[in-house]
């Protein structure tokens, strides 16, 4: 079994000379920022669950081409996973029914690729915390629960949701360094 | 909900504090990741394929890379113009955009993954099906098929197939919508008998 620490570039490495365990390390760590990633940018689950599919395929295809002296596992997986979900909405043959006038209040391309990294590395982040910090943070940010019903449901006090919650952002810190300083 | 809410500020540094909110402030602005489906609990499985894509390395890139670009497109030119000229006659490499995790309705060793290749040009689903753990047939002429579900139901057949080893991998193709349908099962058929099978593997 590999060790946790094993490091995206590693995991690559490996998968390109055939490695299952290491690519289904890579998977588990990264299937679900994938699926955020393309989720987000085709809006649709089916979609997206496809582009994570490809992306996957893409990466065992073409593992043997990531170069560690280039730069870390994590830019270059985003790279494939965009190609993929680029594809995927590139072939997207539903026409409009109608163009808007007006111009579109969305993000521009730039701003939809900084929130998508920042998800990306949020997310894949999260994957690296215990279980107790991941569903601390997740009640805690994403449920719609007040502190307090955090602590009920947790059967915890609410004091105790705090300490969990610094330290699983403290781990984040760790894990991010200072990427989005 | 607040920093000052979640986490607060009592007993820290101002310098963790910064850090801390730095990190209140990535997790509200990257939102809550999704629910992986049932579908993507496991990773597709690896198939044989041509050429890898390109992929291009976001954070530096380097000035040669048009040239080898260039001289790589050249070669995959010859190489793949070499090999199609001497690959009549072979199977083409199947190269799968969905896979799907199929494994026993009790749990068990008996597991199975079908990866689905692009619609062809006229309607039809391309599908390679491998399956570990199944039980051979109790007689020579029962076999094993493969249907889509609708609400549960095997509804629509596609294919027929028998095992003789521990893993086997069998070629099929459907032409149904498969947005139409909510699953796929596996069922045991026995030419003696009418109707559906007991299941063996299911999504």
């Amino acid at each position: 079994m590999l060790p946790v620490s094993t490091t995206d570039g590693e995991l690559i490495q490996r998968a390109a000379g055939g490695d299952r365990s290491a690519f289904e390390l890579l998977y588990k760590r990264y299937s679900r920022p994938v699926f955020g990633l393309a989720l987000r940018r085709l809006g649709d689950r089916g979609r997206a669950e496809d582009a994570v599919q490809e992306t996957f395929a893409s990466i065992w295809r073409s593992a043997g081409t990531y170069r560690p002296d280039r730069g870390p596992g994590a830019p270059w997986l985003y790279a494939v996973a965009r190609n993929a979900i680029v594809d995927r909405a590139r072939n997207r043959t539903e026409i409009p029914a109608e163009i808007p006038d007006e111009p579109a209040r969305d993000a521009g391309p730039a701003d939809l690729a900084e929130q998508g990294w920042v998800s990306w590395r949020v997310h894949r982040a999260l994957e690296e915390l215990n279980e107790r910090e991941r569903e601390v943070i997740s009640l805690a940010y994403w449920s719609g629960l007040s502190q307090s019903e955090v602590a009920e449901f947790l059967g915890i006090p609410l004091g105790t949701v705090k300490t969990r919650t610094r330290a699983a952002l403290a781990r984040l810190a760790e894990i991010l360094g200072d990427e989005f300083e | 909900m607040s920093f000052e809410d979640l986490v607060g500020t009592e007993g820290l540094s101002r310098e963790e504090e910064a850090r801390l909110r730095r990190m209140h402030e990535l997790l509200v602005a990257a939102g809550p990741p999704p629910d992986l489906s049932p579908d993507l609990t496991l990773p597709p499985v690896p198939t044989e394929d041509a050429d890898p894509p390109e992929v291009a390395f976001l954070l530096r890139r380097r000035r040669g890379r048009v040239l080898v670009l260039a001289l790589a497109a050249t070669l995959a030119a010859f190489v793949g113009g070499y090999s199609f000229g001497h690959s009549k006659g072979k199977p083409s490499a199947f190269t799968s955009i969905r896979t799907v995790a199929m494994h026993g309705p009790s749990g068990g060793a008996s597991h199975g993954v079908i990866n689905i290749a692009e619609k062809d040009a006229v309607g039809n689903w391309p599908m390679l099906l491998e399956v570990s753990g199944l039980p051979q047939q109790a007689k020579p002429s029962s076999y094993y098929e493969l249907w889509l579900t609708h609400n549960g139901k095997a509804v629509a057949p596609c294919g027929s197939f028998r095992v003789n080893a521990n893993t086997t991998r069998v070629r099929l193709s459907v032409p149904y919508a498969l947005k139409n349908f909510d699953g796929w099962v596996v069922t045991t058929q026995d030419p003696d008998r009418n109707g559906l099978g007991s299941v063996v593997l299911t999504t």
